[in-house]
């Protein structure tokens, strides 16, 4: 079994009328067996930027840091907060860095750019950018989110729509992946606030 | 079996699906046959009706289909001679299964749905592995779509667990329209992200009144 499919994962971003959700399941696992039921996958790099990162945990974590210290290093310099385009391309490099040894993480980037422009990437292990108007993807669930998300997204949802939309997409994926699943965290972002909310679901 | 070389199978690719309701069955596939990147024909038919009230629809190697279908049609036929009626579709599921399971150790790479009407005039589905193990459910999907579209069916449909006591009927609440546009739109989105979904989808509707076919197209690329 791949190094991706260790801890199993499902992270899902989807883009709406100047916001966006990005949500997250919350199991951790060896393998079959499950070791946490509140595991983040889901990072905040600034108030209008997530990060979302699925594939093995220990990387994932080790990442966030990694690209916490770099965002700060940055503020520090620059004396404002990293545009989300900026932001994924400094994902890319670090991930770049490590190209014959990779991050074994498939990362989701979601924020909202100069004058609220939602954005949303997925990247591969080695950093290459994925770029979609609509919704990215990723983890040991990714195909079941395809379907969900093929079927349930529109262009131009309203906040409270989109997060309904993601919601219901990512419960029902992960509820046929075997590796991922315990309920999700979902992440609402608009200009003025940010909705944070844990979902409840299938405890198997 | 004796001379078994290194080519023994393919993937040929598609996606079935069925949707039982509760005088109605829905079954439907599309029409691309494919082998790795290649499409070999836009226009194949996955799904064979094997007697009046009961249709399979098959994906995997089609040259195992074809036998498949073939053997089964053959065994369909040998029973109305026997029995002096058509064969029913439980009765069709179980001869599925007895033979899927007599080529165990050298299956039939065939991933099966089956749908039809029962001995009452209700919808049942059958899904299968390819050796045989079978359930009997209110709505399927089987071959390279099926991770793709059998989430969406989960969400619009949700069936009540086998495990409840006492044991709940498996149909899906649907009419019947609502149940062939629920298909449509599933293989709409399951062809934009898979290659081996797409050109047209065929769709078979079993009723009281009987069967029809109806061909809706879908992407080429």
């Amino acid at each position: 079994m791949s190094i991706f499919e260790y801890n199993g994962s499902a992270v899902v971003a989807m883009v709406g009328k100047n916001c966006f959700a990005i949500a997250s399941d919350r199991r951790l696992g060896v393998q079959l067996q499950t070791v946490a039921t509140d595991f983040q996958r889901v990072f905040k790099i600034h108030d209008k930027l997530y990060i979302g990162l699925s594939g093995l945990a220990t990387d994932a974590q080790t990442l966030y840091q990694r690209l916490v210290f770099r965002h700060k290093l940055y503020q520090l310099r620059e004396e404002r907060d990293m545009k989300p385009q900026t932001f994924a391309s400094l994902v890319s490099a670090l991930l770049y860095e490590k190209r014959f040894g990779p991050y074994f993480c498939q990362p989701v980037i979601a924020g909202l750019g100069e004058d609220n422009e939602p954005f949303i990437c997925t990247m591969d292990c080695i950093g290459a950018k994925e770029l979609a108007k609509d919704f990215v993807v990723s983890g040991t669930a990714s195909e079941s989110l395809y379907g969900a998300c093929e079927s349930m997204y529109k262009p131009n949802m309203e906040p409270e729509e989109l997060f309904e939309t993601i919601s219901q997409a990512l419960q029902s994926s992960v509820d046929r992946d075997c590796l991922s699943g315990w309920g999700g965290f979902v992440l609402l972002v608009t200009p003025t606030e940010v909705k944070e909310c844990v979902i409840k679901g299938r405890m198997d | 079996m004796s001379r078994r070389g290194d080519w023994v199978y393919e993937n040929n690719g598609g996606t079935c699906v069925a949707i039982a309701g509760a005088d109605y069955c829905v079954v439907a596939a599309d029409t691309r046959l494919s082998v790795g990147y290649n499409i070999l024909t836009r226009d194949h038919s996955k799904i064979c009706e094997l007697a009046d009230k009961c249709a399979l629809a098959s994906s995997g190697f089609q040259g195992d289909i074809k036998a498949l279908h073939k053997n089964l049609a053959a065994r369909e036929l040998l029973y109305q001679h026997q029995h002096n009626k058509r064969m029913s579709c439980p009765a069709m599921a179980q001869l599925l299964s007895n033979t899927l399971y007599y080529k165990r150790f050298f299956p039939y790479y065939a991933f099966n749905v089956l749908g039809g009407l029962d001995s009452e005039g209700k919808g049942c589905v059958f899904t299968y592995d390819a050796v045989g193990s079978y359930e009997r459910t209110g709505y399927s999907a089987q071959g390279t779509g099926s991770a793709l579209i059998m989430p969406v069916l989960d969400n619009q449909l949700k069936s009540p667990s086998p495990l409840l006591l006492p044991a709940r009927d498996a149909v899906t609440p649907l009419s019947e329209t609502e149940a062939v546009d629920l298909v449509k739109d599933v293989f709409a989105s399951a062809t934009e992200r898979d290659i081996y979904t797409g050109d047209k989808l065929e769709i078979v509707v079993i009723n009281k009144a009987g069967t029809k076919r109806e061909y809706i197209d879908l992407r080429k690329d």
